[in-house]
């Protein structure tokens, strides 16, 4: 696709953002609603280059995604429900390995098949906490197909910077959501390409430098490494040793925290004043932007923030956002999931509420706006 | 900000997001903002399906339906899970054959041969661009030739002739209608 204006579905966007990103490598398997982002790859990474392979399932795609990137390419997949169940194990691997990889989840109905069709945000704790064991990782949580384009892009330039598993997050509403979006021009864009080692006989393929990023070694540059999922020493070989291990995951956990200001994206309307906050992401944050907007009209000081960023949370910027409200109310498609985040940073000083629901219906505008007006008067 | 909310139900396989699609071409060349959305069940064909379009003079913030202004019904299956969202004087067309039910309450309805004048004009399955047509024919909601635009742009060659035809077959049935002598049944409730 050339610059300029294009009319995209969201799974498209996403797709022309991993090639606008530099992604050459795509393993997938299709699964509704996030089929389209495999079928648009399929058509579009043959044309620069790049490799599609439909694998036999989601545990061999998210196998072969880490593959490629350890080989040195850009890579991908995407998923939604069940596959992102399957995709989890090696998500840890990349995790544990530090391989960067992009993972698109579409959000779907749950649990188990659940309906497939229809729109959900209920894998925003399996996101962080999915796969076993601590492990970092970067989630993001695009609003408009605009958005998916953009933040799968940044997704690979985390990804390649911290080298963790960087999961985008959107929902089958905005997947299949028809947008005008702009596209930029291919050379205008600000991409992150991966820091290799040269030259260096001591190599050591987990040793990292104050930014705590160690540089990877690219396949037959001739260091000595070892990829491995068994917690690993600085030499990359597996260890027990208490004073080692605790030292290599105090980096390897840390590493986000150390860059939070890169990581961490979020966007305020009306926080400020702001009596009644709306914390709200995805397709339930475009609903709470008009509640909020209605809400004001009537002279009700309510504010919205939305994290783009879910994983690492935020929380420096929603203590700040919420300085003056008297309640927090957090409306997402499923039973409560962020909502638990939000509690752990704001509960000392104000109430906070969900807004919940799991009928696999969005949550409209007029519910938000409704209970915005009840927490006001309750105020 | 001014918006309009258009939705095409039936039942999957009638050709609505194509609908749903072809209109926000069509609005977009118009010069208008637009978001195009979807909802459908796990079969690709029966089943409900709502193609969904919200056309404002900015940005669209929600994009989705909340109160519609245009419903077009091919199948009495997209009836009911619509009835709930009308906007008060709503213009509803619906197929004469396929909506044994149409919906009731402050609309303006019509109920007209969308099938049979895509019967007529080679296959039931331009139905729902006879439909488009007469949507935009009686709405204005874009411009005639943007539409015709956007169905030359987003139709296979195969059926690019039939669906040209449906299209003007549409127009047709709009004017007829605006001088007062209506294909089909018109209802003021």
């Amino acid at each position: 696709m050339t610059a300029g204006m294009a009319n995209l579905h969201g799974n498209h966007a996403c797709a022309l953002g991993a090639i606008a990103a530099g992604c050459r490598f795509f393993a997938g398997y299709p699964i509704t609603p996030s089929s389209e982002i495999a079928e648009r790859m399929s058509r579009e990474l043959p044309l620069v280059g790049g490799t599609f392979v439909q694998m036999e399932d989601e545990i061999a795609s998210m196998a072969a995604v880490l593959g490629a990137s350890a080989g040195g390419v850009k890579s991908m997949t995407a998923t939604s429900g069940p596959g992102f169940s399957l995709k989890q194990e090696n998500i840890g691997l990349a995790s544990m390995a530090e391989i960067p990889c992009v993972i698109a989840n579409v959000m779907r109905g749950g649990p188990s098949t659940g309906m497939p069709t229809r729109p959900a945000q209920s894998d925003i704790m399996q996101a962080r906490w999915g796969s076993h064991g601590d492990h970092p990782l970067i989630a993001l949580a695009p609003a408009s197909v605009k958005e998916i384009h953009d933040q799968t892009i940044r997704a690979f330039n985390l990804s390649e910077r911290y080298r963790v598993p960087v999961m985008v997050l959107f929902d089958q509403v905005i997947a299949h959501l028809l947008e005008p979006i702009e596209l930029p021009a291919a050379g205008s864009l600000d991409l992150v390409e991966r820091r290799w080692a040269n030259g260096d006989d001591g190599y050591q393929p987990y040793a990292a430098g104050a930014d705590g990023i160690p540089a990877m070694t690219r396949p037959g540059d001739g260091h000595r490494t070892h990829t491995t999922g068994l917690t690993h020493a600085e030499d990359g070989f597996p260890t027990q040793d208490p004073d080692t291990v605790t030292r290599v995951m105090d980096r390897l956990l840390g590493k986000l925290d150390q860059h939070g200001q890169d990581i961490e994206a979020f966007e305020c309307h009306d926080t400020k004043d702001a009596e009644v906050l709306v914390v709200a992401y995805g397709i339930s944050a475009r609903a709470a932007r008009r509640a909020v907007r209605q809400a004001r009209e009537r002279g009700i000081a309510a504010g919205l923030f939305r994290p783009i960023t879910l994983w690492p949370f935020p929380e420096q910027a929603l203590r700040t956002a919420a300085d003056q409200a008297r309640s927090v109310l957090v409306p997402e498609m499923n039973a409560g999931q962020l909502v638990l985040e939000v509690e752990r940073i704001c509960r000392d000083e104000v109430r906070v509420a969900g807004l919940n629901r799991v009928d696999g219906q969005p949550i409209e505008p007029s519910q938000i706006a409704r209970r915005i007006e009840e927490m006001a008067a309750d105020d | 900000m001014s918006k309009l909310e258009i939705r095409f139900a039936g039942s999957g396989g009638q050709g609505l997001i194509l609908s749903g699609r072809l209109l926000f071409q069509a609005v977009v060349l118009d010069g208008k903002r637009a978001a195009q959305s979807q909802s459908y069940e796990p079969t690709s064909r029966g089943g409900f399906c709502n193609s969904d379009l919200v056309v404002a003079d900015r940005e669209v913030d929600y994009p989705l339906v909340t109160a519609i202004d245009y419903l077009i019904a091919l199948d009495q299956i997209g009836v009911a899970p619509s009835a709930a969202m009308m906007a008060p004087g709503a213009l509803v067309l619906t197929d004469a054959r396929l909506v044994p039910e149409p919906p009731e309450g402050d609309i303006t309805l019509h109920q007209l041969p969308f099938t049979d004048e895509a019967i007529a004009l080679g296959s039931h399955r331009a139905a729902n661009v006879v439909a488009l047509g007469t949507l935009v024919g009686l709405s204005g909601i874009c411009d005639r030739q943007a539409v015709g635009e956007a169905v030359r742009e987003g139709t296979p060659k195969a059926f690019l002739d039939l669906n040209l035809e449906a299209l003007r077959r549409g127009f047709e049935m709009a004017d007829e209608l605006d001088q007062g002598e209506p294909d089909g049944k018109v209802v003021r409730l």
